[in-house]
């Protein structure tokens, strides 16, 4: 058995009866769907056409919301819905990253994660879905796909459909008959804060939160800005000439849900590669037989727990569920990189602190088989989350296969950059100096032309070139010329190039200043475009 | 689950999920299928799984009790859900026993329980502190309103001010409730918003055949041609929607004139982007295609239509042959060539032959709409609706299969307990002489009615009606409101606040779809059905075994209904039954006693054919059948009635008129003979379709007695284009809301929040304007600031501003639609009013946790209250159309803002009003006799006197 829907659009006629229906089944909150009718209308006056086109989850056989999933919130039933469990959510929104469609949404009265789930608490009954019985036009159909006498087999069988985005290989089972490129693809159309009926001022869903705590008194516009997944409202006038001049208009669609992941995760990248570089550098100081003294054996261990425990504390805050952080290691679905990291992070955590404990107690065996296994882990965390994003399908930019060395290179920069501030402060450091010069220099050499290799290749889709524009040339321009460019790597490769070691603690905090930017531009960049 | 999970439950690190499941439910369909409702004998106690804790299994009882929709005038089924723990309605579906709207519904209907929950709503009697409109509020007991307003009533009643009486309805979404509470009354107080609503077209179609509006058989169609949008709004919307899309899966062709894309527009075959105002010569052109090519219906025309009226008067010269009258007809409308229609309407000549020829090769399965749309915006709109039908008067397709009945074929019209006698009194204003053959009442030219000293109301209801916001010139009803000279007592009955309500002395809180009892029954498609609307928490008790006297006891709040409230107002009006109200409020089935809301409902049902059958085969009695299904199909389809036959008894004493075959008996038509056989024919005065109107004629409009093309009062020659003049279409519609009724409707109107101006590119390059700039839209009596929707959607040259949007309330009311409403400040300014936009919609805390959670804050533009009233002379429909000087906004322009000058409104009222040709008709008539009339008054009221 396996179910699946066919939208009709020879019969849909824009009415939104399935919309309010969804949001009554399952009492929705205002500002999020769980099913809506874009509208796009096409072509010029006389020859105008206005499509509608029914967005939902897509029931993928191969979910990449529930491949990400930490705790199995997210599950395919045997009937082939793609089910959730609220109880399990931690909210995390990576399945908001991870699905391409844009089909979740954090229910703002439960703080999780949620979606069109087929009705399944319908269907276990024998009835079906809300918005399929509501339907003035009998536009969506439901059931079994493999039954070969049921209505939408049939339909299957005889018309011409088209699911949307086919190429991300996630098997989806929406069909559209006489389904419209234009309305389907969202980088046909622009996206907007108003539409010819309706506007968005607050945030909504996960910025819900915000938007309500900001009832009194409020700054309507710095609010816009922040919470919605636009480009800054001062842009407004010359985007409305593109939109005008486009030929395609996208004149209805829901709220804009905002960049989901926020600073928290730029954030907790960052700390993460600070406390993985700082301990791999312990490494290759030994390997190169540059004995750590017992203040530089404890300054990396505390440094490297100090912000290895920020980027837990990162990593919970940016939960919208923070009080189930446990889940993800006591709940785990082992397929989800955030479990893989969370475990990482975790052991990672533990070797620190019996490195630390072996010095406190001299024990050199507990301090090498620490170091050697806490290096291990430390290379996972600084390269797991490059994992992770590949997992968010929904993100074009992120699917890079230059990502992890991205991620590689930025811990060992941070750990260079760890290295020459604490040259300021401890004694003895000018092989630690030399080593971090000489790892500086590669490093940020080859971060350079990785980054390259991500922004100036040619991109596999459209999606990953718009966010390499926008970082190149568009709203993130000065973030990245300025921030990760000439601060983050040219100043820092200057500043070594000089070979003044005076320069050089410098060099470092320039270093992770620019990472932030890096961190910052590659985190948000991929999430301002459009899934639906 | 892991085995971390597992150990890490047990140890209690975190907590036990799945436990306390129910157990398992038993499927309503075979494994693997699907249903789409839980089978009657399960209403009582449906058990469904908890979405809310899904995946768990919690098990939810709910009631399952049917009612229908109260927001447009569909009346489509629903089926409550009532949750049996919290006695609360959860959820609306539809009603699958509904025949018109068989178990589906838009997006309007399952939104009914935002209306029910709204933390705004009105839930107890209010009565006014302070001067009216300040919006001060007390709380005070229904009996102490009762008693108020009946003891006013008395003394007016018994003073003769029967005329100062009146009940002003929005759409009624009942059945001759109130018809019947007037007569007992004796009063002629009815008013109703159709002038501004549907009137033109009604009039249109009566001339044609005395009935005023279609009922198209879509489902069965092979050619549809919509001047309107039934595929997202309109009467009826969703049941019409249903069956245009089911004739066009079929093979059916579908043409749309509207100058804007409508959705509906946007699905058809044909978008003909007519020019406003154009249709009627756009329709005479496609007749002048289907008589040139012969796709015309002989047998139709020959049998059906009155040509030889029509020959005898217009070319008593010529024989009065079939071959003659076609002739004369080509010769009549040569000048409707497809040229000339496309050069009026700005389209494609081709088009015009095209659907044409399509139209006339569709023969009798031709279905066309126009209800309101061109025939609402127009001078002269009336006669859109009128070539419209004289499309399916050629091609035949009048009450076929596929083509197009009259409403009153599909509508059920109920018997009742008794009927008072007609009232003895004309009420001047609401049919003024000016307006002898307007179809309804001249509602909106009431406030002017009131300043010319015409008359004065003393208690006024207003009902579910909001003429403040919706109709034209909102100023003036806001002056004659507050004038406690001219309105005596202002009462609004309404479930929600509106703009009206806040200059009321009373607002007394009606039930929404889920809290009335009403009957209704509508023409939707080519069957009859009749539904009932009840108060579910009051049913719910009844199966409960518990009863109740009055449905504001189970009601949330002590929200009532009309039913009941006028039943208990007129037995208190009355006290002790000298004024003869009483004996019209006895019940059936008691002697003397007071009559009950179900005894009223169950004389009904014992009277509709087929029903106690029906019911008496589930063992009920015909209203406990109603209350079980909520709907009843009296007949499945039905066509060509007019080929009724007259029975022995009918034809007893009748005269059969040789030449012309129109029957008669006691000087009234009440057939006509055709081939030997005596039909009922079409109730007009020739019993045809009459090409014709011998009316139009004796009523002094003889250029108007056959089908003709009017040049609206916004036709290209009658706008400035160098000053920037431009027509706008201020009447469409959106799918998701409706007029003034849904503000309330949180997920509606977070669809739908705002209203911008619709302006082609090529125009608004003219005033270097782009979307979301601000322009000025001058109209005759004002102006009202809003924003710029730049769009391809719009024909060129035409603007457009969509109706429901721009709702407000002032600083002093406090609650009131917040979902929808801006905050404005009114103030005189010179000779006029001005109004301003000081906040747009803002969240709010209340027990909705949505409520604080609003993302939208533009809240639209008020712009009915800067229209003039525009009555049309002969229909009285008051013309929406309005001409606009266009103007880029300045910079003292702020958004919302609004000036109207009431001087000028007066003004253009006085134009409009020397338009008229005023009555007495022949036999000193004020209106023909054959017309119909909203609560017709004794005939002899008909014959003006020396002293009018």
């Amino acid at each position: 058995m396996k179910y699946g829907f066919v939208i009709d659009n020879r019969k849909c006629i824009g009415c939104h009866a399935c919309t309010v229906a969804c949001k009554s089944e399952h009492d929705v909150a205002i500002g999020v769907n769980r099913t809506w009718v874009k509208q796009v209308e096409k072509g010029t006056y006389p020859n105008t056409r206005r499509v509608f086109s029914v967005m939902r989850c897509n029931h993928c056989t191969d979910a990449p919301c529930v491949e990400i999933c930490p705790t199995e919130a997210l599950h395919i039933r045997e009937d082939g819905i793609v089910d959730f469990d609220n109880e399990r959510c931690i909210g995390c929104k990576s399945c908001m990253q991870a699905c391409p469609y844009d089909a979740l949404y954090i229910d703002p009265d439960t703080n999780t994660a949620a979606k069109c789930n087929y009705c399944a608490h319908r269907i276990d009954v024998g009835l079906e879905p809300a918005c399929v019985n509501v339907c003035p036009e009998h536009a969506i159909i439901s059931g079994d796909m493999e039954n070969p006498d049921s209505e939408i087999s049939q339909l299957l069988s005889r018309e011409q459909v088209t699911v949307r985005k086919a190429e991300k290989d996630t098997k989806p089972n929406v069909y559209y008959i006489n389904g419209d490129a234009d309305s389907l693809n969202p980088g046909n159309t622009e996206k907007s804060d108003r539409y010819f009926w309706n506007s968005q001022s607050r945030g909504v869903g996960h910025f819900a939160k915000y938007a309500e705590k900001r009832v009194e008194g409020i700054d309507l516009k710095s609010m816009a800005m922040k919470m919605s997944n636009k480009e800054e409202v001062k842009e407004r006038t010359p985007k409305s000439i593109d939109v005008l001049m486009q030929k395609n208009k996208r004149v209805y669609d829901s709220p804009d849900k905002g960049i989901l992941w926020g600073w928290e995760v730029s954030a907790y990248v960052l700390t993460k590669a600070i406390a993985a570089g700082a301990f791999l550098f312990l490494l290759m100081g030994w390997a190169l037989g540059i004995g750590a003294s017992e203040e530089m054996s404890y300054a990396i261990g505390l440094i490297s727990i100090f912000f290895l425990t920020a980027t837990g504390v990162l990593l919970i805050m940016d939960l919208d569920q923070p009080k189930r952080f446990l889940y993800v290691l006591l709940r785990p679905q082992w397929k989800s990189w955030l479990v893989r990291g969370g475990y990482f992070i975790t052991f990672f955590g533990l070797f620190i602190t019996t490195y630390l404990v072996g010095r406190y107690f001299d024990s050199t065996m507990l301090m090498d088989i620490s170091m050697w296994l806490g290096a291990l882990l430390a290379l996972c965390t600084a390269v797991y989350t490059a994992f992770l994003f590949a997992q968010a399908k929904g993100r074009d930019f992120w699917q890079s296969p230059v990502l992890a060395i991205h991620m590689l290179l930025h811990s060992v920069m941070a750990g260079g950059a760890v290295i020459m501030i604490l040259t300021v402060f401890l004694n003895g450091m000018h092989y630690w100096e030399v080593l971090a010069e000489f790892m500086l220099l590669v490093t940020i050499s080859l971060n350079l032309v990785a980054m390259g290799f991500e922004l100036f290749m040619p991109h596999p889709t459209a999606d990953a070139a718009t966010v390499a524009k926008s970082i190149v040339k568009g709203m993130y321009k000065n973030a990245f010329w300025w921030g990760v460019v000439v601060i983050g790597n040219l100043l820092p490769l200057a500043a070594l190039v000089t070979g003044q070691a005076q320069f050089y603690p410098m060099a470092g905090v320039l270093c992770l200043v620019g990472l932030w930017f890096t961190e910052k531009v590659w985190v948000e960049a991929p999430q301002r475009v459009a899934l639906a | 689950m892991s085995v971390i999970e597992k150990i890490a439950e047990k140890l209690r690190i975190i907590p036990e999920l799945g436990k306390n499941e129910d157990a398992g439910l038993d499927r309503i369909a075979a494994e693997g299928e699907l249903t789409k409702f839980p089978k009657p004998e399960d209403w009582d106690d449906w058990t469904e799984y908890d979405p809310k804790s899904w995946p768990r299994k919690k098990h939810k009882h709910y009631s399952v009790i049917p009612t229908t929709c109260f927001n447009c005038e569909s009346a489509c089924g629903l089926l409550t859900y009532i949750d049996k723990e919290t006695n609360q309605i959860r959820k609306v579906e539809g009603n699958p026993y509904h025949p018109g709207s068989r178990g589906r519904n838009c997006a309007k209907g399952p939104a009914t329980v935002n209306q029910v929950h709204d933390p705004d709503r009105i839930l107890y009697p209010l009565k006014r502190k302070g001067p009216r409109g300040s919006g001060e509020w007390e709380r005070v007991s229904w009996d102490e309103a009762l008693n108020d307003i009946a003891a006013r009533m008395h003394t007016a009643l018994k003073e003769e001010r029967h005329n100062e009486i009146a009940y002003h309805v929005g759409r009624p979404g009942h059945e001759g409730y109130m018809d019947r509470v007037l007569k007992a009354w004796g009063v002629d107080g009815h008013n109703s918003h159709t002038n501004i609503c549907s009137s033109g077209a009604r009039f249109g179609y009566n001339l044609w055949y005395g009935y005023d509006r279609p009922s198209p058989d879509h489902a069965n169609a092979r050619f549809i041609l919509l001047i309107s949008a039934h595929l997202e709004s309109g009467h009826y919307f969703n049941p019409h929607a249903q069956r245009i899309i089911e004739g066009m899966m079929k093979g059916a062709k579908l043409a749309v004139m509207d100058p804007r894309l409508s959705n509906t527009a946007s699905m058809a075959n044909y978008w003909m982007p007519t020019y406003p105002g154009s249709e009627a010569a756009v329709l005479l052109a496609m007749a002048k295609v289907i008589l040139d090519k012969g796709l015309y219906n002989e047998k139709f025309l020959r049998t059906w239509v009155n040509w030889k009226a029509y020959l005898q008067k217009m070319h008593p010269d010529k024989e009065a042959t079939f071959e003659n009258f076609i002739e004369s007809m080509c010769e009549m409308y040569a000048e409707y060539t497809p040229e000339f229609a496309a050069k009026e309407a700005d389209i494609d000549p081709e088009t015009i032959v095209d659907v044409a020829t399509q139209i006339g090769e569709a023969g009798e399965r031709f279905a066309t709409h126009n209800w309101r749309s061109a025939g609402s915006g127009n001078l002269g709109g009336w006669a859109v609706a009128r070539c419209l039908h004289f499309l399916n008067v050629l091609t035949g397709s009048v009450g076929t299969v596929g083509g197009t009945s009259p409403n009153s074929w599909n509508k059920f019209k109920p018997k009742f307990f008794d009927n008072p006698p007609a009232q003895k009194f004309w009420n001047e204003l609401h049919f003024p002489k000016e307006y002898p053959l307007a179809f309804f009442e001249m509602s909106f030219l009431l406030p002017h009615f009131l300043k010319e000293g015409r008359g004065k109301m003393d208690t006024y209801f207003t009902r579910v009606f909001n003429p403040v916001w919706t109709y034209p010139d909102g100023f003036s009803w806001i002056e004659a409101l507050e004038d406690e000279e001219k309105v005596g007592m202002h009462i609004a009955l309404t479930p929600t606040w509106n703009e009206t309500a806040y200059y009321a002395d009373y607002v007394l809180p009606m039930g929404l779809a889920p809290e009335r009892h009403d009957i209704n029954s509508y023409a939707t498609h080519s069957g009859m059905w009749i539904a009932f609307r009840q108060p579910v928490l009051r049913e719910k008790a009844r199966r409960e075994g518990k009863d109740f006297d009055f449905t504001y006891d189970v009601n949330p709040g002590e929200v009532w209904e009309e039913d009941e409230f006028w039943i208990e107002l007129s037995w208190r009006m009355d006290p002790d039954g000298s004024l003869g109200i009483r004996d019209h409020f006895k019940s059936p089935y008691r002697e003397g006693e007071k009559i009950t809301i179900d005894e009223y409902y169950q004389y009904i049902f014992e009277n509709v054919p087929g029903l106690p059958e029906k019911a008496a085969e589930e063992n009920m009695t015909p209203l406990d059948y109603m209350k079980r299904y909520g709907a009843f199909e009296v007949e499945k389809a039905s066509y060509e009635k007019h080929k009724n036959k007259l029975s022995e008894e009918q034809l007893q004493d009748a005269d059969i008129d040789k030449e012309t075959g129109l029957i008669t008996k006691n000087g009234e038509s009440i057939g006509i003979e055709r081939d030997g056989v005596a039909y009922t024919g079409f109730p007009t005065p020739s019993r045809l379709n009459e090409f014709y109107s011998q009316t139009m004629e004796d009523w002094r409009w003889p250029e108007y007695t056959t089908p003709t093309y009017i040049k609206s009062h916004i036709h290209p020659e009658k706008l400035d284009k160098s000053i920037g003049e431009y027509v706008l279409v201020p009447t469409f519609r959106l799918p998701t809301l409706i007029h003034s009724r849904s503000a309330n409707a949180k997920w509606l109107t977070e669809i739908s929040n705002r209203n911008p101006i619709w302006m082609h590119p090529s125009d608004a390059e003219k005033f270097d304007l782009k979307t979301d700039d601000l322009v000025k839209m001058n109209t005759d009596i004002g102006y009202f600031v809003d924003k710029v929707w730049v769009t391809e959607a719009m024909k060129p040259g035409v603007v457009a501003c969509s109706h429901h949007i721009g709702r407000w309330r002032r600083p002093q009311d406090k609650i009131g639609n917040r979902w929808h409403t801006n905050t404005v400040e009114i103030r005189k300014e010179g000779n006029g009013w001005k109004m301003e936009t000081t906040r747009g919609v803002e969240p709010f805390k209340s027990h909705d946790s949505d409520s604080s959670r609003i993302f939208w804050a533009d809240g639209g533009v008020h712009q009915n209250i800067t229209h003039a009233v525009h009555p049309d002379p002969i229909s009285g429909m008051h013309c929406w159309h309005q001409r606009v000087r266009v103007e880029k906004a300045g910079p003292d322009d702020k958004y919302g803002d609004i000036f109207v000058d009431t001087d000028k409104s007066y003004a253009v009222y006085k134009e409009w009003m020397d338009m008229t040709r005023p009555a007495p008709g022949p036999d000193g008539l004020r209106r023909p006799l054959w017309f119909k009339r909203a609560l017709r008054p004794d005939e002899s009221t008909f014959y003006l006197n020396e002293e009018d």
